[in-house]
């Protein structure tokens, strides 16, 4: 008997579901917890007295985003995230373009996050500071990549329960820094005066709502850990909920604070010998890649405590969703080998270790080559001198940055379309989560349900990525040519194996979908989904009047 | 980490912190509208308040089902 490609998969040796309600969050929120470490400070340089605006509509943008991860994930508990989404909902083409975009984001992953892991580090090891000596912060990024590579091989992860305790520690760190923060040195008039006083031209503001997303990058992570909890179907939602309001609340407080608080201590002058504000003090490019750090660091009493621990609890942070990117990308290429939508050698794996060797080679690679061409600048001033030609001197960072946030906006814009499409065209799975305000009519005969805040999360994450395309130079030119080189390659490689190229394999989603919900231990999911099926089948067979 | 996790005591922790998630929120919220008014530059001060009032809801849900399903 034929079996499709995905049930293949899906037969494959799954993974122990093991994962409790705490782990699930905790998993979610080491991965996009970290974001703000990162986006924080590159908002302020770009957005500066709208930053909380940029981090607002971003923020919404991302509830809209999580609701549809959370119930796409709750339905479809598979470790795919928006690939496997989009290619359940769309088709092949479409599966492999979110997929492509996707491993974009988790090779930018791997760089931005080691990048900032150091750039942390540094406010404790000042020769590790990249303005300073960037050679030496060049090496030892190249140097974290390269070791995650090699643990990922050999099949070290970092365990649940250090993921668990390191969560634990930094919700509780980030809250402390945010009440001393808000109850000793916020002023409301403050941050109004700054609102009023540094307001951004109109280009400035959507490109910090465009980096103001990457804070609410790695929603993959959702997906992952349904694929090992148990009971998906109502733990997920749960955590999912929590965690998106918990990374909202970071976002905007942070944002808040670092405009309206007068800092603990004098501010050191800037290059012209002025007094300067915290935000623009926080943005600039010596301190705008560790701005949490800074940030804690001015709190009033806590900050003596906060400036000695708080660079090494983003670093760890910032380095467990860095090992993420490596992990998350190898899985992600395996899986879509296996759905024949990249070549096979993306599945072969080391013959001891049995990992995925040869993706993490290859995105670890390209991870690389993405850290050349953002150290790059700042290694050769000739290099520098062809950027401020080019792209109006983009530094490192921001490059990196540009670049995560094409990739997130691209892969979230078809995740809104999968959505929409699975729920007219699969409205026999159990949802045990909706996501809000949904208008019932009848499509081919089944009752479905058509989710408004899926078309106003399209619409938001589509103006994002406008933003990114007009306001970044680099993301406008190298974001687009990943994704051309990528569906280039994918039309020589189907046309390769005789396989359609612009139409879709046929896959038996009906089988699929029965073995995800017995591994999940769904059983009632299941029992329903058969009985829809059964119904929906009933429904369209013509009826017959013989005897039965 | 699991047994403190799935404890009682761990349990109306977390309510008593919603509780205080729910107050934090509409103090936010009031004191943001009380010193700036019904401005625009308010908005990301009410959303603030009103997730933090959102989360607390949530977690006093979360509660209320764990405790029916004990």
């Amino acid at each position: 008997m034929a079996v499709s490609a995905a049930a293949r998969v899906i037969e494959e040796p799954s993974l122990r579901r093991a994962v409790t309600p705490w782990g699930s969050f905790s998993w979610g929120y080491s991965d996009v917890g970290a974001d703000i470490f990162v986006g924080l400070g590159l908002v302020l340089g770009a957005a500066a007295g709208a930053s909380n605006v940029a981090f607002l509509f971003a923020g919404l943008v991302y509830v809209c985003i999580g609701l549809a991860y959370t119930e796409l994930a709750a339905a479809y508990p598979v470790a795919g995230g928006g690939q496997y989404f989009v290619f359940r909902g769309l088709g092949d083409i479409f599966g492999f373009i979110a997929g492509w975009a996707v491993l974009l984001d988790f090779t930018i992953d791997i760089v931005l996050f080691a990048w900032s892991c150091i750039d942390y580090l540094s406010k404790l090891v000042p020769i590790l500071s990249f303005t300073a000596h960037p050679w030496v912060h060049f090496c030892v990024v190249l140097a974290v990549i390269v070791g995650l590579a090699v643990l990922n091989i050999i099949g070290v992860r970092e365990s649940s329960a250090f993921n668990e305790l390191v969560s634990g520690l930094d919700v509780v760190s980030e809250t402390l820094i945010l009440f001393f923060g808000f109850l000793f040195a916020f002023q409301p008039q403050l941050l109004v005066h700054t609102m009023q006083t540094a307001w951004p031209t109109p280009f400035n503001l959507m490109n910090g709502v465009s980096l103001a997303i990457i804070s609410f990058v790695g929603l993959e992570s959702i997906s992952q850990a349904a694929q090992e909890t148990q009971r998906p179907a109502s733990v997920i939602p749960r955590t999912s909920i929590s965690l998106i309001l918990t990374i909202l609340i970071f976002a905007l407080a942070y944002s808040n604070l670092a405009l309206g608080m007068q800092p603990w201590h004098p501010l050191p002058l800037d290059a012209h010998g002025h007094q300067q504000p915290l935000w623009h003090y926080l943005g600039n490019e010596d301190n705008n890649g560790a701005a949490v750090a800074v940030l804690a660091s001015y709190v009033p009493y806590y900050g003596a405590l906060a400036a000695l621990y708080v660079p090494v609890l983003g670093a760890i942070l910032l380095l467990i969703s860095s090992n993420s990117g490596v992990f998350g990308s190898s899985r992600i290429a395996y899986a879509m080998s296996g759905t024949q939508l990249l070549p096979s050698a993306f599945q072969r794996v080391h013959p001891k270790y049995r990992t995925p060797a040869v993706s993490i080679c290859v995105f670890c690679g390209v991870a690389v080559v993405e850290l050349i061409f953002a150290a790059l600048p700042s290694l050769s001033p000739h290099v520098h001198a062809i950027y401020g030609r080019l792209f109006r001197g983009e530094d490192g960072i921001t490059f990196l940055g540009d670049l995560y946030a094409f990739g997130a906006a691209a892969s979230y814009s078809f995740v809104f379309i999968a959505l929409i499409s699975l729920r007219l065209n699969d409205s026999q799975s159990p949802r045990r989560f909706k996501m809000p305000f949904n208008v019932p009519f009848t499509y081919k005969g089944n009752r479905v349900e058509f989710p408004i805040v899926a078309v106003i999360g399209f619409a938001g994450i589509v103006s994002i990525l406008v933003f990114t395309m007009i306001t970044h130079e680099i993301g406008r030119i190298a974001g687009p040519s990943w994704i051309i080189l990528g569906l280039l390659g994918y039309l020589l490689y189907r046309r390769r194996k005789r396989l359609p190229v612009f139409r879709s394999q046929p896959h038996d989603w009906r089988k699929a979908q029965i073995n995800i919900l017995q591994s999940a231990g769904e059983l009632e999911m299941m029992d329903e989904y058969l009985v829809n099926v059964r119904l929906m089948d009933e429904r369209r067979q013509p009826r017959s009047f013989g005897p039965p | 980490m699991k047994r403190l996790v799935r404890s009682e005591t761990y349990a109306r922790t977390r309510l008593i912190n919603s509780g205080l998630f729910v107050l934090l929120g509409i103090v936010v919220v009031v004191r943001t509208v009380g010193v700036v008014g019904f401005v625009w530059q308010a908005l990301p001060g009410c959303v603030l308040g009103a997730a933090m009032v959102a989360l607390g809801a949530v977690r006093v849900r979360d509660y209320v089902a764990g405790r029916a399903r004990r």
